[in-house]
């Protein structure tokens, strides 16, 4: 259409607040002094709120949320669990572990956004230092520049901070665990902050389930950032599994040393709506950065990843593969931008996208974007979506596996593929058979 | 008994005849070679004998110990005894070598109403098997056939076979891209299953193979039909021959 010739309307004209928005407003003016913190965080949250209220909820006109409208999706925000406390009983936590719960661990344990001491594990180890941001609050700082990011900066009850020092080997992995718990949906609202020393070799594996029995249907809104220093050895998984009605705003935020080996991974099975945003940016030379992740979505579910590895630096190395499953009318979101610096010379990046489409009703949206100032670098993007491979279901069929059983077995091998590439034996299983418990729900 | 009558193949969707009137019979105890040029059909039958759904058969019968195999599908053939080595052997990244060989083992023999192995039971026998193919333990929980040499995906292939414990083999082209040492050791995995109740059929391009596995009867299939049947001296002419006296020769 031509541009017509009488005025244009303003494009900053005041855009109706949803009733969504009004709510988050108004839920923060109820908490204010009631959220944790000294005052210096109490007004880095007034900061925060104004942010959002001036973002609003990110939409589908922003470019990186083109493909999730939180303002169309988020309709009523569950309220934060400011100053209640829901009994959690030792076999509960067990049990929303799942598969995890078998993992000899270290673990620190929120429920709805709240630290609990009396379901964590602390075995002292040397080097390591676990506690809550609650306990001492008494600074805050703003991360990231959108709305979700502000969210999570004004209405931030609790968190993790971890710190591993230069050289410390940790033989158990350390869990994070979030735990939605109660009869009624609740807003976790979480701040993660983990700096892993030099030389350090660790496993760490964030965890947001719900309670068997409680209210499945709220939301947790996660910040994680994660400084890996010089040399360090990192395997970082980021598994949210639930029932298919929770919403999940994760933002992860990496900054790789020189020379460290970063394995990240993220599981995605039965959220409602997820929006995994990850930014990985090498600080130091000679990094490895590993970014892999299996997101498993049906009914109406829709997960979204969006990553950005920025190479500011030469010589480092980055790899990701993401794969999919989708039934039903599910959607899955993949955006992946690799920006490559005028200085990152001799960067070496790869990324995949590939789902599996369980149904013609599924959908799956991949754009990838390659950014590259450097002439002198490899770099490369691929993606795809596709069928159950009809050569390798008669190759399984000839061997005498029925058909049924051959599908979940490709199913499973094809999202084994990232799966396998978590180095720690017991979590590797234990996401296998979250998959395979995902799988056995579907009627493939 | 195998028994392959008058049977006519094209593929699905499309008007190509690919068989056009097999006639064969393969006793309990017998190998039999197939031998013929590329694109006669060999490789199409062998794919129609393990019940390939891109296949069309629009006339004959193919009967297993009499019971009619078209009909049904991939999974009960094996059950009911056939097994294919593929001449390429798909990768499954992401199963593990011994997850895919005790799901198959276990389909099969709960089909046969066989106790289903259990772990320790099929680790003994896999171990055993596994040894004569001379096939690492370790390589086995790698993910099938993922980086594995030509050589080494034709030994999981016969490992396969052995745990399957099928009475009809098919074996297409498990010569192909095998070097001398790899060809014995497969070679001697496949005389190892020969039995009086097992009968294989071998198909080959080369006579080369069949200087291991000698054969009780050779055919030569081309242009879709049995040109020739002999013993396994009819091998060793069409080594020195060639194909060239059945080329032009269709039906």
């Amino acid at each position: 259409m031509p541009p017509s010739k009488g005025k244009l309307p303003e494009m900053s004209v005041a855009v109706m607040k949803t009733k969504a928005e009004l709510a988050l407003a108004e839920q923060f003016a109820n908490l204010r002094g009631t959220l944790p913190g000294a005052p210096e965080v109490a007004a880095v949250r007034e900061d925060a709120i104004a942010t959002f209220a001036e973002l609003g909820l990110p939409h589908r006109r922003i470019e990186e949320w083109k493909y999730t409208d939180l303002r169309a999706a988020l309709k009523e925000p569950p309220p934060p669990a400011v100053g209640e406390t829901v009994g959690v009983p030792a076999a509960g936590i067990a049990a929303a572990l799942g598969p995890f719960g078998d993992i000899a661990a270290s673990r620190i344990v929120f429920v709805n956004g709240q630290y609990r001491p009396e379901i964590s594990i602390f075995d002292g180890r040397k080097g390591v230092s676990v506690s809550a941001l609650s306990q001492n609050f008494l600074k805050l700082v703003a991360a990231g520049d959108d709305a979700v990011s502000a969210l999570n900066t004004a209405f931030v009850t609790d968190g993790a901070e971890i710190e591993i020092k230069p050289g410390t080997k940790l033989a158990k992995p350390l869990f994070v665990v979030a735990v939605a718990a109660g009869s009624t949906p609740r807003l976790s609202t979480l701040r993660h902050t983990m700096t892993v020393g030099a030389g350090v070799e660790a496993t760490i594996v964030e965890l947001y389930v719900t309670l068997p029995g409680a209210d499945a249907g709220g939301q947790v809104n996660t910040l994680t950032e994660i400084h890996v220093g010089k040399g360090a050895q990192v395997t970082h998984v980021k598994a949210a599994v639930d029932d298919g009605r929770a919403t999940h705003l994760s933002n992860w935020i990496v900054r790789l040393g020189a020379e460290c080996d970063y394995k990240g991974f993220q599981m995605t099975s039965g959220l409602a709506l997820a929006r995994n945003s990850i930014t990985a940016t090498f600080t130091g030379e000679g990094a490895k950065l590993d970014l892999s992740g299996a997101f498993l979505g049906r009914g109406s579910d829709h997960i979204d990843t969006t990553l950005v590895v920025d190479h500011a630096v030469p010589r480092c190395e980055s790899r990701e593969l993401f794969t999919g499953v989708l039934d039903g009318r599910a959607r899955g979101i993949f955006q992946g931008k690799v920006i490559v610096r005028p200085k990152a010379q001799k960067t070496d990046g790869k990324q995949m996208a590939k789902v599996m489409m369980l149904s013609p009703d599924a959908e799956f949206d991949s754009k990838p974007e390659l950014e590259i100032y450097a002439d002198d670098v490899v770099c490369g993007h691929g993606s795809t979506a596709a069928e159950i491979d009809a050569d390798l279901l008669f190759y399984c069929m000839a061997r005498g596996i029925p058909v049924e059983q051959a599908r979940a077995l490709l199913v499973e091998s094809f999202i084994g593929e990232a799966i396998d590439k978590v180095g720690h034996e017991g979590v590797r299983e234990a996401l296998g058979k979250t998959a395979r418990d995902w799988l056995a729900a579907v009627a493939i | 008994m195998l028994e392959i009558k008058n049977l006519h193949v094209k593929i699905a969707g499309d008007e190509k005849v690919i068989l056009k009137g097999i006639n064969l019979v393969v006793p309990k105890g017998e190998v039999h070679a197939i031998m013929g040029p590329n694109g006669s059909g060999k490789s199409t039958l062998a794919y129609v004998l393990a019940g390939r759904a891109d296949y069309e058969v629009t006339e004959g019968e193919v009967l297993w110990n009499g019971e009619s195999l078209l009909g049904m599908q991939p999974d009960e053939r094996a059950a009911k005894g056939v097994f294919l080595a593929f001449q390429y052997p798909m990768e499954i990244p992401g199963v593990a070598g011994l997850t895919f060989l005790r799901t198959a083992a276990n389909s099969v023999r709960k089909k046969r109403g066989q106790a289903e192995y259990t772990t320790p039971e099929f680790m003994k026998v896999v171990r055993a098997r596994a040894a004569s193919l001379s096939i690492d333990i370790e390589m086995l929980k790698r993910p099938v056939n993922v980086g594995f040499s030509g050589g080494e995906k034709k030994r999981s292939e016969i490992l396969q076979m052995a745990m399957l414990e099928p009475t009809l083999c098919v074996l297409d082209e498990t010569d192909s891209g095998l070097d001398i040492d790899a060809l014995r050791i497969v070679s001697d995995g496949v005389n190892a299953l020969r039995s009086k109740d097992r009968a294989m059929l071998v198909i080959t391009h080369y006579q080369r193979l069949l200087d291991y596995i000698v054969p009780d009867k050779v055919h030569v299939l081309a242009h879709g039909v049995i040109q020739k049947t002999g013993d396994k001296d009819l091998a060793k002419e069409l080594e020195i021959s060639g194909y060239a006296a059945f080329e032009g020769k269709a039906a």
